[in-house]
């Protein structure tokens, strides 16, 4: 792979992400409802809306107020203040990203968990009692609403077991065992869903390369199952799971947004939510070009696996 | 031998009763609330959810005692000129703020200088009334100069938060928003927005002694069965409000203590006067014939509010408890009828997503406005689009409430007098606004309350709004929470709260 074709993916990354960020700006404003009122609630006046207003720096003419926020990222890496709050929007982002990241890779892990061994297992013997047994209960994973299941495991593990904390994020620094104990129900009601979707897409991709020659070949020449199936199958299964898994993080990241405001996980998808309801525009802006941002970037490096994964893949 | 039992007796009482009224000093409160403050300025945050904070960072200068009478806080005592245009407070000598600054009369005529120039932006300034300056002739005494007498002005600067006193240092280096500076019991150590405000004890706290608790840690959780379930597993120690349906649950719990008071508000329908055919008394009484309130109450409170038709809650001491209405569908349509609208007509109502209970109440309405002929669409609005819809005026009626009300003022005034700021319907009557005016000059309690009782009147029968029920402040909190109590005002506060472990 050439570094030219890294520099070209990478100028279309940003590319993306202005086009992303000039629509952000052109639409949010659209949407009825402002700060302003949002702050001063039922007992607005229109001189104080306009006060506030005024204040927050809403009367500007749109790209002025765009020029005002692109070049504050560009040139200071600041995402400017809350509207609402008026606390600085990096610094909100420095706290949240981590408590995501770690959702997110969390909730990732227990879908693997999840969908690698049960796809491999009915894609084995498909059509046989494993099979139908995986297949009914993904389509009881994919089935179930995140919030609804959420809400169940905290009814479970938290008031009726007491094993489980229902809510909240403990930092690394409070100790290893209760920033475990605070991830586990959060992750799972993501990672769940997320594993019963990947599993049926495992599972195809196993059958398919189970039926491709070269495998039947393998066996025909003697070599045991494990091999087959460890050397030849899974690697070039793999391309197709890694695929699966760039797709899924969309899936999963909207979850996220669910999981966090029923746990109050305090990640950016929470942060996301309250700047929506508050018209937090600023916050939201910052919010959905972090998210174009991941996308993007979940993007190129699934596309630049493919080249370690599958040695025929080259680009120019 | 009986001297000696005298004096062990003697002992043992006192010793049992040290232990009753041991106040336990430190620990920390985890406090569940419904929703993340929008900002913390107090002149500008209007949610609840910013001014329960408050209450805790700000004082005021008169204080409610549980009961709603008047008491001295930051002012020691009160009195009012003979034109009633001048109201004199002189403030205690011994109050700092969290920051170790005393506290003076500059501090106050800046707070509300602040709060009346246009351009803070302040949504509260009504509580001000007609004051035109505020002035300090010495450092313990304050004056407010009004245009027009106001007897209720003392009451309003008891009212919430927003008339708290602040620190000029928050404003000048841009912290209002995030931590004010006031002379509460507690203090702003740290405002994550969305998460958490975590309160800590005020070391310069006038009031000797207080508060008993080192820090509250207040935690954003905003599904309320979410927030039952961490009250009932302990995972937090009090809960702002908790699901009505589970009520019974709770109150079964034995270590779960729940706190029920009637609050100072109202829900009610308003209606847009300036949308035909609502213009019409007539319509508007035929709505309020066609509902029935008992319904509408439990479906929106699962039997914990109470249906009313005025809006002073009768255990207040201001309560008319007027009634002219009743459950009549037929009424109804012969007041339809005569206004011209035999076949009823179409009409809109606004609920909003934001108060759950308000949608169930659109719901019945809408039902039961059904059998009198009035087809009534459902528009059910996010917050910020319903403030933005309600405050252009783009509604026929909507369900919304009012709350934190003490003196009758706070009932009527700013909703229902011409011309003023919340009057969102259009209301004018204008024996109506003689009489609310006189309200605010008058003095003593029975005239007082004889003139509102007839502003009172003519409001109900003029239907602008049309009240449904006087809602319960309900809380929730594990048994060793104690020093807590859930106020009528519905004001949060924490200053006396310690914990039995």
């Amino acid at each position: 792979m050439s570094l030219r074709y890294l520099l070209q993916r990478l100028a279309t990354l940003l590319l993306v992400l202005l086009g992303v960020s000039i629509l952000t700006f052109a639409i949010i404003p659209l949407v009825p409802g402002s700060p302003a009122r949002v702050m001063l609630g039922v007992q607005a006046t229109d001189a104080s809306v306009a006060a506030l207003q005024h204040k927050m720096g809403l009367d500007r003419p749109l790209p002025v107020q765009y020029w005002s926020w692109l070049s504050g990222i560009v040139l200071h890496g600041e995402f400017g203040n809350s509207l609402i709050n008026g606390k600085p929007i990096s610094e909100q982002v420095r706290h949240r990203l981590p408590a995501t990241l770690v959702l997110a890779f969390a909730a990732l892990l227990i879908g693997l968990l999840i969908a690698l061994p049960s796809g491999i297992i009915s894609a084995l013997r498909p059509g046989g009692a494993r099979d139908l047994g995986v297949s009914v209960m993904s389509q009881i994973g994919v089935s179930i609403p995140d919030f609804w299941l959420g809400i169940l495991l905290i009814l479970v593990f938290a008031q009726y077991l007491r094993w489980l904390p229902s809510t909240g994020y403990a930092p690394i620094s409070d100790g290893l065992w209760p920033y475990l104990k605070h991830i586990i129900l959060p992750a799972t009601t993501a990672g769940v869903i997320s594993g019963s979707i990947m599993a049926r897409f495992v599972r195809s991709a196993m059958l398919e390369v189970l039926g491709n020659d070269y495998v039947r070949t393998a066996r025909a020449k003697g070599l045991g199952a494990r091999r087959v199936i460890g050397k030849h199958v899974l690697r070039n299964a793999a391309i197709t799971v890694v695929t699966i898994i760039g797709l899924q993080m969309a899936t999963l990241l909207s979850s996220i947004v669910v999981v966090e405001i029923i746990f109050a996980w305090p990640g950016l998808g929470s942060m996301a939510l309250n700047a929506t309801l508050q018209r937090d525009y600023p916050v939201l802006q910052a919010s959905v070009l972090l998210f174009a941002t991941s996308f993007a970037v979940i993007n190129l490096l699934t596309d630049l696996s493919y080249v370690l994964l599958d040695p025929s893949v080259e680009y120019a | 031998m009986k001297r000696l039992m005298l004096i062990l007796a003697l002992f043992a009482t006192l010793a049992a009763l040290s232990l009753g009224f041991a106040q336990k000093s430190g620990g920390t409160l985890i406090a569940a609330w419904a929703q993340d403050p929008v900002g913390l300025d107090p002149q500008i945050a209007s949610a609840r959810s910013s001014l329960e904070v408050l209450e805790n960072v700000v004082d005021k200068l008169v204080a409610l005692d549980p009961q709603g009478k008047l008491v001295p806080s930051l002012a020691t005592s009160w009195e009012v000129s003979s034109d009633g245009l001048t109201w004199t407070f002189h403030l205690r000598h011994d109050v700092k703020f969290s920051n170790g600054r005393p506290m003076t009369a500059q501090d106050v005529v800046y707070t509300y200088t602040r709060m009346l120039d246009p351009a803070t932006g302040s949504g509260q300034k009504y509580l001000l009334g007609s004051t035109q300056t505020v002035t300090a002739p010495d450092p313990y005494t304050v004056e407010f100069h009004l245009k027009t007498p106001e007897v209720a002005l003392p009451a309003h600067l008891a009212a919430q938060a927003s008339v708290g006193i602040i620190a000029k240092e928050s404003v000048d280096n841009g912290t209002i928003n995030t931590q004010p500076i006031g002379t509460g019991p507690f203090m702003i150590a740290d405002y994550e927005p969305g998460n958490q405000v975590v309160l800590k004890k005020n070391p310069y706290y006038w009031q000797k002694g207080l508060p008993y608790l080192d820090e509250v840690d207040i935690k954003i959780i905003t599904d309320e069965s979410v927030r039952q379930t961490s009250l009932i597993s302990g995972d937090v120690d009090w809960a702002i409000s908790v699901p009505p349906q589970s009520l019974s649950q709770l109150q079964n719990d034995p270590n779960i203590v729940v706190d029920k008071t009637t609050a100072g508000a109202y829900w009610y329908i308003g209606v847009n006067l300036k949308h035909k055919p609502l213009d019409d008394v007539r319509v508007r009484q035929a709505i309020s014939y066609a509902i029935n309130r008992k319904d509408i109450t439990d479906a929106m409170t699962f039997g914990t509010g109470v249906p009313t038709q005025d809006p002073i809650p009768s255990s207040s001491a201001w309560a008319f408890n007027y009634a002219p209405y009743s459950y009549d569908p037929a009424k109804a349509k012969q007041l339809l009828t005569e206004a011209g609208y035999p076949d009823g007509f179409r009409m809109q109502i606004m609920p909003t997503t934001q108060y759950p209970e308000s949608v169930r109440g659109a719901q019945v309405i809408q039902q039961e406005l059904g059998q009198v002929g009035i087809k009534v669409t459902i528009k059910n609005l996010e917050w910020a689009q319903w403030l933005q819809e309600e405050g252009k005026g783009n509604y026929d009626t909507y369900v919304c409430s009012w709350n934190g009300l003490v003196d009758p003022y706070d009932f009527f005034y700013a909703q229902q007098r011409t011309g003023q700021v919340f009057n969102f319907t259009g209301y004018s009557n204008p024996k109506v606004d003689a009489l609310l005016d006189q309200g605010n000059s008058a003095k003593g309690f029975d005239q007082r309350k004889a003139i509102y009782q007839q502003a009172n009147k003519l409001i109900v029968d003029d239907a602008p709004y049309i009240y449904l029920y006087n809602p319960a402040n309900i809380q929730a909190y594990q048994s060793y929470v104690k020093g807590y109590a859930a106020r009528t005002d519905q004001n949060i506060d924490f200053v006396k709260t310690w914990l039995d472990k």
